[in-house]
């Protein structure tokens, strides 16, 4: 958030500026930034990528977590030039956060990142008719614009056709064609970057207020509309545009995605692959990183002398980051089929066969890839919310979000099944007893979803019916490049969020497991500040059937839910619950009931613990009025529910 | 206290009876108006489904949800929508085409 683009840091008394091709040191005058314009899905991330490579940093806009990809792109002469790659939008009336962004961004008014110098409005020709809705308002900025028709070698082949020269003539823009996926084309977008240059000080603040509607139009809306498709149809008319024929492969895997049975048949399949890619195959990689993780604390601990210094890098930095970085290859392997899914255009029709099921219980198609993420990690899961275009839709998707069963839920799961839960078969040899309970944990897990939601858009977030509209895109082939480059992204932020805030957060607890100090060294857990937090709230967990190292754990673990394992295994004397993992489940059933057990397996899946979804929430709902309600919410359903389970078994 | 029943759907108006949700698959017809407040139809204006252009239902979801083809671009709406949009068929001539 605090990252600032690399065009404001040029300082015009840097010294360090080779001399620019006209003997100016470069640095004396800014960067030129030329922005990314287009509808969604025509291909301009791919376009960004193909100019940018790995010189692009990923970072939010100022206040709202709509992700700034800005890239620098390097011309002759050793010039440079950023390039910002802008939310895909349909229009600027500024319904979502995608629009806000794309709008404010193209006015000028986002701190941080100066004013344009250019634009490249990027549209897929195939549809081009369509795509050129957003060329009047954008023209009327008033900024040098390159229009690219992308997908062009595909209009081609599926016998359309559109004449360049009067095209470019009639709206006054230069216009280049590409195909973003084979490259085609880049160069002469490049060609054109070459040509732009910075405006000393920012172009000047031009009173730019771009909507739907022409300024000073008193017309209604459809009118104003109305307007800009005659122009759009005068344009395409003088070009010649011949639209293309329908595409065969289009049609026939429609006929097959949006069958009435087969379809929902193959949504099933796409979601149990995603889950099957998530649980099994992310297992071997997990167990790689969870050896290296334990290989190379334990030599740490052998090389380093004894000392405090020593154990709050081993047991808490070390162990603490480590049960994070753990999650890295679901969390890659779920963003994998996620890109695939959605750059091969299934996403869309998988989001139109959610609807009917989601408007039953109150969300919207586009609420299915945000649930579905929630699987692997409710953080990026709520930032995927944000192409929800109806803003309470939004609220309900993202407040539900948190009771799917994260893979951080899984090593609480999987302890006190393992502890609790005998191992025997229930119906025939393949689900056995403690399948079925993790099931039932799902399921429990989705039923507080729907139930919630239900709820909310009956009482808070009552709203009449809102429309659901969804772009089917032509199928296509996902670029690699553009799947690596997201991957990329997601590794590093998922990193940086495990290097900071669990950091600090492991920190903070070692730190109260050593104080006070008892005869010079760490004091007895019991009688550590942990311990003593664990007795304050012993009171309050009593009717769960929980004691005060239940309730150790139940506040650890507010910062991530898995810390619960690890903390339980420190209270225990258990060195790590790696290491015999036999020996805490022993201690486990020791202290508490089956009742309890199972009442804590409830309260897991219910209550929000997890500090880094409420600060997500905070930033994406805008304060704390959301995350607090929710966090209350959960928690109480939480020990409603671990209550009622320790009553009943 | 009962409330008022929503006037489009119980007196039927001969001129704007048709709507986009009656329309069966491959019939293109031509869109009169948008029954739907303006902050319900910007998106559907953004897109190009406008008064004057012409869309044609191309295939039914597996809810039963229209998807119709405008410009070359298939749009998937819900038929709560479609119902919303008030339609005219396009003469023969121009159906065989």
């Amino acid at each position: 958030m605090d990252e600032l683009l690399p065009a404001s840091r040029v300082t015009p008394d840097d010294p360090a500026g080779p001399p620019g091709p006209d003997g100016v040191p470069v640095s004396a005058v800014p960067t030129p930034l030329v922005a990314l314009v287009g509808p969604p899905n025509s291909g301009k991330t791919t376009l960004f990528n193909q100019l940018t490579g790995l010189r692009q940093k990923v970072a939010n806009y100022p206040g709202v977590t709509v992700e700034k990809h800005v890239g620098r792109v390097k011309l002759g002469g050793g010039r440079e030039l950023d390039l910002v790659d802008l939310p895909g939008v349909h229009g600027f009336s500024a319904r979502t956060l995608d629009e806000r962004v794309t709008k404010n961004v193209l006015e000028g008014k986002v701190p941080g990142i100066r004013s344009p110098d250019a634009l490249v409005l990027i549209v897929d020709s195939t549809r081009l008719e369509n795509q050129l809705m957003l060329v009047e308002p954008v023209l009327e900025i008033g900024l040098p614009t390159l229009l690219v028709l992308n997908m062009s070698d595909e209009l081609e082949e599926r016998g359309g056709r559109v004449d360049d020269g009067p095209l470019a003539t009639r709206l006054g823009v230069e216009i280049v064609r590409t195909s973003a996926r084979t490259g085609q084309g880049v160069e002469a977008v490049r060609a054109y970057l070459e040509s732009v240059e910075a405006v000393p000080g920012g172009v000047e603040p031009v009173e730019r207020n771009l909507t739907n509607v022409k300024a000073g139009t008193a017309l209604p809306v459809v009118d104003a509309f109305a307007a800009r498709r005659r122009l759009v149809r005068e344009v395409v008319d003088e070009a010649g545009f011949v639209p293309p024929g329908p595409s065969a492969m289009s049609e026939r895997l429609d006929a097959l995605f949006l069958h009435r049975f087969l379809g929902p048949l193959v949504f099933l399949a796409v979601v149990l692959l995603v889950f099957q890619s998530i649980f099994t195959w992310a297992v071997p990689l997990m167990d790689a990183i969870d050896l290296m993780i334990v290989t190379s604390g334990e030599w740490l601990a052998t090389t380093l002398p004894d000392s405090w210094f020593r154990s709050l890098l081993v047991d808490g930095v070390w162990a603490g980051v480590g049960s994070v970085i753990i999650f890295l290859p679901q969390i890659l392997i779920l963003f994998l089929f996620l890109g695939i899914l959605e750059d091969s255009g299934y996403m869309a029709r998988a989001a139109v066969i959610a609807d009917r099921m989601m408007y039953r219980v109150g969300l919207q198609g586009r609420a299915f890839l945000p649930l579905l993420s929630g699987y692997a990690c409710a953080v990026p899961a709520i930032l995927a919310a944000r192409t929800i275009d109806d803003e309470r839709d939004r609220l309900a998707t993202i407040f539900v979000t948190p009771f799917m069963t994260c893979s951080a839920r899984l090593p609480v799961y999987a302890l006190l099944i393992a502890a609790f839960i005998p191992d025997e078969p229930l119906l025939g040899p393949v689900v056995g007893k403690r399948a079925a309970v993790l099931l039932g944990l799902y399921g429990l897990g989705i039923v507080a979803a729907v139930g919630t939601a239900f709820l909310l858009k009956r009482t808070l977030l009552k709203a009449r019916p809102t429309s659901f509209l969804m772009e089917l895109p032509p199928y296509r082939i996902p670029a690699p490049r553009t799947l690596a480059l997201r991957l990329l992204d997601r590794s590093k932020i998922f990193l940086r969020r495990a290097g900071r805030v669990i950091f600090a957060v492991t920190v903070v607890l070692w730190t109260l497991t050593q104080f006070p100090r008892s005869e010079g060294g760490a004091p007895e857990m019991d009688e550590s500040a942990l311990g003593r937090i664990g007795h304050v709230i012993e009171p309050v967990i009593e009717p769960l059937g929980f004691d005060w190292r239940i309730g150790v754990g139940l506040v650890t673990s507010l910062a991530a839910r898995e810390v619960i394992v690890g903390t339980l295994g420190t209270i225990y004397g258990v060195e790590t619950a790696d290491e015999d993992p036999e020996a805490l489940q022993e201690l486990l059933r020791r202290d508490l009931e089956p009742g309890a057990a199972v009442g804590l397996l409830v309260f897991f899946a219910f209550a929000l613990q997890c500090m880094s979804t409420v600060a997500v929430m905070r930033r994406e709902s805008g304060g704390w009025k959301w995350p607090a309600l929710q966090f209350t919410y959960m928690l109480l359903l939480g020990y409603a529910g671990a209550f009622v389970a320790y009553r009943v078994f | 206290m009962q409330a008022l029943p929503v006037v489009e759907k119980l007196v039927p108006d001969p001129v704007r009876e048709l709507r986009l949700g009656d329309i069966p698959l491959r019939q293109e017809v031509e869109l009169v108006s948008i029954d739907l407040p303006a902050d319900q139809a910007e998106p559907l204006l953004e897109r190009g489904v406008l008064p004057g252009c012409r869309i044609c239902p191309v295939r039914s979801s597996p809810g039963g949800d229209p998807i119709v083809s405008i410009d070359g671009s298939l749009l998937a709406l819900r038929r709560e929508t479609a119902a919303c949009l008030c339609v005219r068929i396009l003469s023969s001539l121009q159906d065989v085409a």
